[in-house]
């Protein structure tokens, strides 16, 4: 009897297994729209709190969506734009300087002999701001242009929201 | 009695999860077909029984939308004045790196099925300050720079960020369209693929089959 039932129960398991085996479709499908309208997102850190008036180090984290990579901020041809940060004027927060990890080197497989200077994954940058005394939100930018092995789409800005306050 | 209970639970059970995965497929089904009509809409890459995605197009089998853009030289090109001749409209931008790979190819397919009456007609992507005389000169001076290096034979259009709306998005680059002499999309292609399928794709506009 418990051989019979346990028999029976796989049967009624294995079409559940089978339909289920298919959703992943429901989600997989839009999201390469998504990754690609979104190809760097910004991680953190959201609030920093630095000396008013001083010159502090502030650690910014992106990450660029898999299988997909971007220029560094050092690409090897004048053609290829640039991954650049910036911030607004008069948000009450100067950037005095920024400082880009170096890229990795990458090639696309049907021009394995141009090498690209890229970052891809999880990247820092440090960023050298200097804010005068008060909370600021700003809304720094991150300009980059994304590719993956086939294709490349439009320069695109991300906005890199940070609560600053300097004391 | 208790056995004859038993038994019937369990073929009601079956029965039910029968039922259940039947519909969880038709959901699967009627969901996979509305993505897959939103992609065509937008004109997206989307699955196929093959292994390579495919671009499917809103503008296939359909006229492509005529347009007038200025050249390099500031001189203005429709693309109704190339009716009669298979085209290949190739969007492309300065910062693209795999249209500096498939461009060579162009050319030379260009070169070889011109006598047949194919034009390619290369249109910029890259952004245009059109209201700053200097940038806008600049930008100009950059595209002009690209051509001359790849030596582009055919002419290069600019500002084809504002075709972008007729012709499905343009979001990735390179994107290619290739029309009949009745000036009809006979295919499209999205990304880098090879030179075998641009001539595919070319002959197909000439009429020559694949």
């Amino acid at each position: 009897m418990k051989t019979i039932l346990a028999t029976v129960f796989a049967a009624c398991l294995a079409p559940v297994l089978v339909a289920q085996q298919q959703l992943p479709l429901f989600n997989d499908a839009p999201n390469r729209s998504l990754t690609r309208t979104n190809a760097v997102q910004y991680l953190f850190p959201e609030q920093v709190s630095v000396p008013a008036g001083k010159p502090s180090a502030v650690e910014l984290h992106f990450r660029v969506a898999q299988g997909l990579h971007i220029n560094s901020h050092t690409p090897r041809d004048s053609y290829l734009i640039p991954t650049a940060l910036s911030i607004p004027t008069a948000s009450g927060v100067r950037l005095e300087n920024a400082t880009y990890p170096p890229g990795e080197d990458f090639t696309l497989p049907l021009d394995p002999k141009t090498r690209l200077s890229v970052y891809t994954g999880e990247f820092v940058i440090q960023a050298r701001i200097v804010a005068q005394r008060g909370n600021h939100l700003v809304e720094a930018q991150l300009r980059y242009q994304a590719c993956d092995n086939n294709e490349c789409m439009p320069p695109k800005s991300v906005t890199v929201p940070i609560d600053v306050i300097g004391k | 009695m208790k056995r004859n209970t038993v038994v019937l639970s369990v073929v009601l059970l079956l029965l039910a999860a029968f039922a259940w995965a039947g519909w969880a497929n038709w959901e699967y089904r009627k969901q996979a077909a509305e993505l897959r009509a939103a992609a065509v809409a937008r004109g997206e890459l989307v699955a196929t029984s093959s292994d390579a995605p495919q671009f499917l197009s809103p503008l296939m089998n359909k006229p492509a939308p005529d347009f007038t853009l200025q050249d390099l030289s500031g001189k203005k090109v429709s693309l109704s004045s190339y009716k009669g001749k298979a085209v290949l409209i190739n969007f492309w931008a300065t910062w693209c790196a795999p249209c500096k790979i498939e461009t060579p190819w162009i050319i030379d397919l260009r070169n070889q099925y011109a006598a047949q009456g194919f034009e390619v007609l290369g249109i910029s992507a890259d952004d245009l300050d059109l209201n700053d005389k200097q940038k806008l000169a600049e930008e100009k001076q950059q595209i002009a720079a690209t051509v001359q290096q790849m030596h582009i034979p055919y002419p290069v259009l600019l500002n084809g960020d504002s075709l972008s709306q007729s012709y499905g998005g343009l979001d990735e680059l390179p994107t290619s369209f290739f029309l009949d002499r009745n000036g009809t999309v006979v295919a499209t292609q999205i990304g880098l693929t090879s030179k075998d399928e641009l001539e595919g794709n070319i002959r197909k506009a000439l009429g020559a089959g694949k």
